[in-house]
């Protein structure tokens, strides 16, 4: 790694395992074998990134209204609204942001082989990938829809589930897929392909009845299309969206934990309310002044 | 370097890859022989006389050599059920796909073997009073086959190599097996080093067993 600033018992454990398990990473292409630095004990990404001058944000384009790019080409949405608000904590300047543009299998893979100093790119926490990275506190909530065209012989959940088999489901391959479709349709047909907008094309092109998406990207679609599509009215597995970041870095991570927490509830709050706003059409609650809403002493 | 390796997490779903690897085989295998009769028919009529047959074949093998096969797919995928052909689910979707596209390269392939034959063969044939037909069954096919038994055999692999375009797709071969595994676990590193040993070790096979063949069969020249 580039920028190995922190003692790193991981790595020595690991080189202890042999040549072979070397041999097969260096084939794989990722570079293990940096020689070895005198390194700072305590020496963050923080630093690194405040003398860098800016931060450096993996993120993808595709996904209204979490990552996408405007008419005029420039990346617009929530994640990148809450990486210009990490900016703006770290540079006092919103724009001092390089965004990496990388498919949503590369936000792990780009982490720990140090191209990106952090994720924004609606990535759900999960204990999976809890084992690879770490996660900050979540900037958002998502729950999973069902989105139809707007002429589907399915006019809500319960015909889609009475349709069995007969029916399909379009997804993005993504963890669990199969689990959390079985919660709530155990029959119907699966189709799992390689990005978010090819699920939407699977729908249009007849392949699939119905799409499962987050509810916000749902809820964008048909306001941005009402005469295409339909939200089917259904939601299930609530889950957390946070930045992923590498893991060992405790410094790094509060750092960020904490401009999170402070956009919800301190001086950063204008911020993440106009966020809210503009991407979920959500009135973001003021924080009680008084005892701390953390303590739960309300 | 801060990365938990966890190998069983590999073997344990390594069904998902296996079954995968022989559903590409069979695809590639399908889009040779599928691909053969096309490329034979579309070599014939580049080579014929008559500009009706000879122009349209041209076109034909020009545009689709010159197109990207992910770009063919999302065409016979995504496109053409938006004028109604929804006929073919994902992997026979694919499978055509692929036969049309490895018929394109293997006229190409088939004209060099046909011009490559040599004349006093078809002569001897008339000499010996084959009808035309008799001729290409007993003379021209056999030859053929054997002058152009080395390209097939690299087109064979190259179509294998190719069957991890129908991941995009969805269809459950040995890149989305990997995938699978991999949006699954997290095991980025594993899951591409063991499925492109896999690949390798498939297609190094695959290479030797076919280098047999050619040299029990390939016409020495």
């Amino acid at each position: 790694m580039q920028h190995d600033d922190v003692a790193d018992p991981a790595r020595r454990a690991m080189f202890g395992r042999g040549v072979g398990v070397a041999a097969v990473a260096a084939a794989a292409g990722l570079v293990l074998a940096q020689p070895a630095q005198a390194q700072a004990t305590g020496a963050s990404k923080l630093q690194e990134v405040l003398k860098r001058g800016k931060l450096v944000v993996g993120t993808g384009t595709t996904n209204p209204p979490w990552h996408f790019e405007d008419d005029s080409g420039n990346l617009t949405g929530m994640d990148i609204d809450m990486a210009r608000l990490l900016a703006k904590g770290l540079f006092d300047d919103p724009t001092k942001v390089e965004f990496v543009r990388q498919a949503a299998d590369a936000r792990i893979p780009n982490l720990l082989t140090n191209k990106i100093d952090i994720v924004a790119q609606f990535m759900t926490i999960t204990p999976g990938r809890a084992r690879q990275v770490e996660f900050t506190t979540p900037y958002y909530r998502e729950g999973v829809g069902l989105l139809v065209l707007k002429d589907s012989k399915y006019k809500n959940y319960d015909e889609l589930k009475a349709a069995g088999s007969k029916a399909t489901i379009a997804w993005l391959q993504n963890v669990g897929v199969e689990d959390y479709t079985r919660m709530v349709l155990p029959e119907i047909k699966i189709l799992q392909v390689e990005s978010v907008d090819a699920t939407f094309q699977s729908m249009n092109a007849h392949r699939a009845d119905v799409t499962a998406s987050d509810q916000s990207t749902i809820r964008w679609l048909v306001t941005k299309f009402p005469d295409r599509y339909r939200d089917l009215g259904f939601g299930w597995m609530p889950n957390s969206y946070a930045f992923g970041v590498a893991p060992g870095d405790p410094v790094w991570l509060n750092w960020v934990n904490t401009q999170i927490r402070e956009g919800f509830l301190g001086v950063s709050y204008d911020d993440m309310k106009a966020a809210y706003k503009k991407w979920f059409g959500i009135d973001l609650p003021v924080a009680k002044v008084g005892i701390p809403s953390e303590y739960g002493l309300g | 370097m801060r990365y938990n390796f966890n190998w069983p997490v590999i073997w344990r779903n390594s069904d998902k890859l296996f079954d995968g690897l022989l559903l590409g085989l069979g695809i590639a295998v399908v889009a040779l022989a599928a691909g053969c009769v096309i490329g034979i028919l579309l070599a014939a009529c580049r080579l014929s006389r008559h500009a009706v047959l000879r122009i349209p074949a041209t076109v034909f093998v020009e545009v689709l050599r010159n197109t990207p096969l992910l770009l063919l797919v999302f065409f016979m995928y995504f496109g053409l059920p938006e004028i109604g052909v929804t006929a073919f689910d994902n992997t026979e979707c694919f499978t055509v796909t692929l036969a049309v596209y490895a018929g394109a390269y293997l006229t190409e392939v088939f004209r060099a073997g046909l011009t490559a034959i040599p004349v006093a063969y078809i002569e001897a044939g008339k000499a010996i009073g084959l009808t035309a037909l008799q001729r290409g069954r007993y003379v021209v096919l056999p030859v053929l086959f054997r002058i152009v038994l080395p390209s097939l055999s690299s087109a064979l692999i190259s179509l294998f190599k190719d069957t991890a375009l129908a991941a995009a797709i969805g269809v459950p071969e040995l890149t989305y097996g990997a995938r699978w595994i991999n949006v699954n676990t997290f095991q980025v590193l594993e899951t591409w080093a063991v499925t492109a040993g896999l690949y390798l070790a498939t297609c190094y096979v695959l290479a030797i067993s076919l280098r047999l063949l050619e040299r029990r069969y390939a016409m020495v020249r």
